[in-house]
């Protein structure tokens, strides 16, 4: 299904959201990815994904109340939804599975 | 926090303009905690980041406006296609009143269809042509008694090479008789005559006017001998035959080839003819020399070479250089009047334009527009009035969460649906009534609805209807508050304003009875026109055209029809008593010098005012004598005694032509053209008979069958070769009045269209009423009210309707019916009763249909209506 697939980014700012439950939100979501994975995006490239993710169902948003670090401005915050877990679920399974088929010598290999 | 660190302000707002401000909060939210976060550190390089954000943020997502985030857009396909479905139970539900109401919208349509495609007809005249704006035709104004008459000729002799701006000039000899008429014969044919109108023009001809040659010489008219020919008298005469080269014999006489065929002339331009050649052939035919020709005054047309302002040509028309000292004394001057013009606008009172066929084209866009306006009057009526039986549905919308614009789209698109198949249906009839449409207009319209600027005329008027019929409703029945609705607390009188609708209805009314009462006086004045007793006999009268041959044995035709019982009479005479050319030499004893009086001098042999049924007062007619009182006798009308102011006239000597001729008889007036003129005092002389242009036979009443068949056996006795050509009189009369006659047949389709759209708007609004009040009047009847009472009480709510309509429509019918009776010299007084019968039928259709359903409501017994509540 198509709307099933995740991109890289996707995903990442997807376990991000979940890592950041119940406080996930754009700048939040930057920080984290920043942090996490030391990739520094633009604000405006994390709300493209958030909302993308919204649309395909993985998330939900609310509005919270006004904070004053933001001018009294509300946040909007993200959730994971079921459909966004079972997708995380899967494909943490997907990577989890593909890494157990890996021939020991090739591992070892690389390791050495 | 510092406040006082703030973003910039510009790409604040900039931000603030484009983003969608659903999104905004948030995303001004997160640019702005970024902004205070590294402005801890550095003011210009929070700035720099902000401004960056900002632009980054500036994508289509968050630009666009979505009205409800997450949900469909407002008109999405499944919410059009339940309208469409809602539209169509609706339509179900009530397939009567629905039927009606498109059928209602459908004739209004189908009427301003009609009327804009033959207005669009009327205003495309002459416009074919190419750079059709720099054309112009000159007219003469000549002042005569101080009034300037108008001709549309102008001088042979004028010559426009001074002026720069003209690029080209042709003159143009139109005419209705030969020569402009001839008799041309088949190949191998020597006994049948084809009668083809045209014309002889200048060598600029086919360059100054748009009339593609197909074949041939591109310049015919250079040559002296040479004729080029419509595609229509190509076929007619050579059949599929290459017309081109071939050698034609005009008037039996002068040889011509055919040098090239030209389209046929469209329908739309005010120059027909089937031929056109050089002037070296008319000036043969008449048997005039080039010098005489050059007093003559003919159609003249000029082009300029850019569109140039006809004031500054008319201005260079009349300078010494152009217009000569002979007719500067004469007080004539010349006027560029534009050809496009020309159609619409050709009437002129002392040298200003005074209107034309433009009248009656104000008259029919008027009565489109009104026809159209009561249509849609009865779709507003009928959708607001049918708003209670649809209250439950929106408050059911309403109640489970539909917004008011979207029923107001709701009743937008039903409107629009309705008008949409209305405007389907009256396309069709357009399509196909356009046949019997042109045969009532007696020429075919030009014109298309698909072509050029009408679709566009079309798709404006289908949305505009659409707008006008579906806005008021919409607004109205998405305004009800769905608890009342639901709780059923709402009063039925509280949908739509009642107020309106009866204001709309007395429009409606208004518009008819005006429409019918301007009918009614048009058709009383057409009938004046057809019994008013013109002083002679036009009926059973018979005009020839004769041959110079048959004027030489007129004696011999004459004695021939006289075998026949049926003919009562036939005369020659040079001019027709119907339709008669002013002619200003005639003088008498105590005529001031130097005026110029008209007169209609007719010059006859001596039977003509026997033929014709002349009524003498005093004196006798002309003995039938021959040559000898030829030129010397004349008789005179009553009219002319007064202009001559003679106080006997029998034996007085007066001047005709140059004659001296004594006053035999005095005749009752009589008319000698068009009742729009006043009548011209006549004066009747004789005149050889091969100097006469026609002949008239005049037979007993119910014998034209035979005695058409005896004049024709007589014509070929005498001119075996050729073939009859003849006019009735009652049809020349008609012709006269053409245009009015052609009016009158379409404002009558008009006015039954519009009666019958008032019918349905009061058919359908009493429908209602009546419905809105089966309760009250089964109360009433109840508590012991007579049915007359309660019928009383129902019509008296639309005799103030019909009050308020009747006192619109009086005064605009009559203003209307006023200014178009004055055009006629002699008319019919403002007939009263029309305006009585008028209001009278229309109130009786009206009470009669709203005492029926009265009736059909209070037959049912009351107590059943109101054991139902």
């Amino acid at each position: 299904m198509k709307g099933s697939y995740l991109g890289e980014l996707e995903e990442l700012t997807l376990l991000t959201v979940g890592i950041l439950y119940p406080e996930a939100y754009g700048v939040g979501v930057m920080d984290e990815i920043e942090k996490q994975a030391g990739r520094s995006l633009n604000i405006s490239a994390v709300h493209s994904v958030l909302t993308r993710l919204e649309e395909k169902g993985f998330l939900t948003s609310k509005m919270s109340d006004p904070t004053e670090e933001r001018g009294g401005r509300r946040k909007r915050i993200f959730l994971l939804t079921a459909a966004g877990k079972r997708v995380l679920e899967e494909a943490h399974q997907m990577r989890t599975q593909m890494y157990n088929r890996i021939p020991k010598m090739a591992l070892q290999f690389q390791w050495t | 926090m510092d406040m006082k660190q703030q973003p910039p302000r510009w790409a604040d707002r900039f931000l603030m303009w484009y983003c969608n401000p659903r999104l905004l909060e948030e995303i001004q939210g997160d640019a702005y905690e970024l902004f205070y976060r590294s402005a801890k550190e550095n003011k210009y390089k929070a700035d720099f980041y902000f401004i960056w954000n900002v632009l980054r943020f500036f994508r289509w997502k968050n630009i666009r406006r979505s009205k409800q985030k997450n949900t469909h857009s407002l008109l999405s396909t499944a919410m059009l296609k339940n309208f469409y479905i809602v539209t169509l139970r609706n339509f179900k539900r009530q397939p009567v009143h629905s039927a009606l109401n498109l059928f209602g919208l459908s004739i209004g349509f189908l009427c301003a269809f009609l009327i804009l495609l033959w207005v669009s007809h009327e205003f495309s005249f002459d416009r074919f042509h190419k750079e059709s704006d720099s054309i112009y035709k000159v007219l003469a104004h000549a002042k005569v008694e101080g009034v300037y008459e108008t001709y549309n000729v102008a001088s042979a002799s004028l010559d426009v090479s001074s002026i720069p701006e003209i690029e080209s000039k042709v003159m143009v000899i139109e005419g209705e008789r030969w020569p402009n008429e001839l008799c041309f014969r088949k190949d191998g044919n020597n006994n049948e005559c084809v009668f083809l109108k045209g014309i002889y023009a200048g060598e600029s001809f086919f360059s100054l006017f748009t009339f593609p040659i197909l074949e041939g010489d591109n310049d015919p008219l250079k040559a002296p001998n040479h004729i080029a020919i419509s595609e229509n008298m190509a076929e007619q005469l050579f059949g599929f035959e290459d017309a081109v080269g071939k050698i034609i014999k005009i008037d039996g006489r002068i040889e011509v080839t055919v040098a090239s065929v030209y389209a046929n002339p469209p329908g739309n331009t005010t120059l027909q003819f089937d031929f056109v050649m050089p002037f070296a052939i008319i000036k043969n035919l008449w048997g005039i020399s080039d010098g005489q020709f050059d007093t003559y005054a003919f159609s003249t047309y000029i082009k300029t070479h850019s569109a140039s302002s006809p004031e500054l040509l008319t201005k260079k028309l009349n300078d010494p250089l152009v217009l000569s000292e002979e007719f500067r004394k004469q007080n004539i001057h010349y006027e560029a009047y534009p050809l496009t013009a020309w159609r619409l606008q050709d009437k002129f009172e002392n040298g200003k334009v005074a209107g034309g066929r433009i009248e009656y084209i104000y008259i029919f866009i008027a009565i489109g527009s009104m026809v159209l306006l009561m249509a849609v009057i009865n779709f507003i009526n009928m959708s607001t009035a049918r708003a209670t039986s649809r209250a439950k549905e929106i408050g059911i919308r309403k109640a489970t969460g539909a917004f008011r614009s979207s029923i107001i789209t709701q009743f937008l698109s039903e409107s629009f649906i309705i008008v949409f198949a209305a405007f389907i249906i009256a396309l069709l009839l357009t399509q196909l009534s356009l046949p019997y449409f042109n045969l009532l207009l007696t020429e075919p319209i030009s014109r298309q609805w698909y072509e050029g600027e009408i679709v566009f005329y079309i798709i404006a008027g289908l949305i505009m209807v659409a707008l006008a019929a579906g806005l008021y409703p919409a607004f109205v029945m998405s305004s009800f508050q769905p608890v009342k609705i639901l709780k059923n607390q709402m009063n039925a009188q509280g949908t739509g304003s009642e107020r309106l609708r009866k204001s709309l209805l007395v429009v409606q009314l208004s518009i008819s009875i005006a429409i019918i009462i301007f009918t009614g006086v048009m058709y009383q004045q057409m009938s004046y026109i057809t019994h008013k007793d013109m002083g002679f006999e036009r009926s059973n009268t018979l005009r020839i055209e004769p041959t110079f041959q048959l004027l030489k044995k007129f004696d011999a035709f004459k004695n021939e029809l006289q075998k026949n019982a049926s003919i009562i009479g036939a005369a020659a005479a040079n001019d027709n008593p119907l339709d008669g050319q002013p002619n200003i030499n005639v003088s008498w004893p105590g005529k001031a010098e130097n005026t110029r009086i008209a007169f209609q001098a007719i010059g006859c042999s001596y039977e003509f005012a026997s033929t014709i049924g002349l009524r003498f007062k005093e004196g006798r007619d002309f003995l039938p004598k021959a040559q000898d009182t030829l030129y010397n006798e004349a008789i005179i009308s009553e009219d002319a005694i007064k202009t001559m102011g003679l106080k006997q006239a029998l034996g007085e000597h007066i001047e005709v032509n140059g004659y001296d001729c004594v006053i035999i008889g005095v005749v009752q007036n009589f008319h000698t053209s068009s009742l729009q003129k006043a009548r011209l005092p006549v004066v009747l002389y004789r005149e050889k008979y091969t100097q006469c242009s026609a002949l008239y036979v005049r037979y007993q009443p119910g014998t034209t069958q035979q005695s058409l068949t005896a004049i024709n056996d007589a014509y070929k006795k005498l001119e075996p070769s050729y073939t009859m050509k003849y006019w009735f009189q009652d049809d020349s009369f008609n012709e006269l009045y053409r245009t009015e006659i052609t009016a009158s047949r379409l404002i009558l389709l008009f006015t039954i269209i519009s009666v019958i759209i008032a019918i349905i708007g009061v058919v359908g609004l009493s429908t209602f009423n009546v419905m809105r009040k089966t309760k009250e009047m089964s109360i009433r009847r109840v508590f012991g009210a007579s049915m007359v009472q309660v019928l009383t009480l129902l019509s008296n709510e639309f005799s103030g309707v019909m009050l308020i309509a009747m006192g619109l429509a009086f005064p605009a019918a009559w203003y209307v019916a006023d200014q178009w009776l004055s055009k006629f010299m002699y008319h019919t007084d403002l007939p009263w009763w029309i305006f009585i019968a008028s209001l009278g039928g229309m109130a009786m259709i009206t009470l009669l249909i709203i005492l029926t359903q009265g009736v059909k409501t209070l037959s049912a017994n009351p107590t059943k209506v109101l054991r139902n509540d």
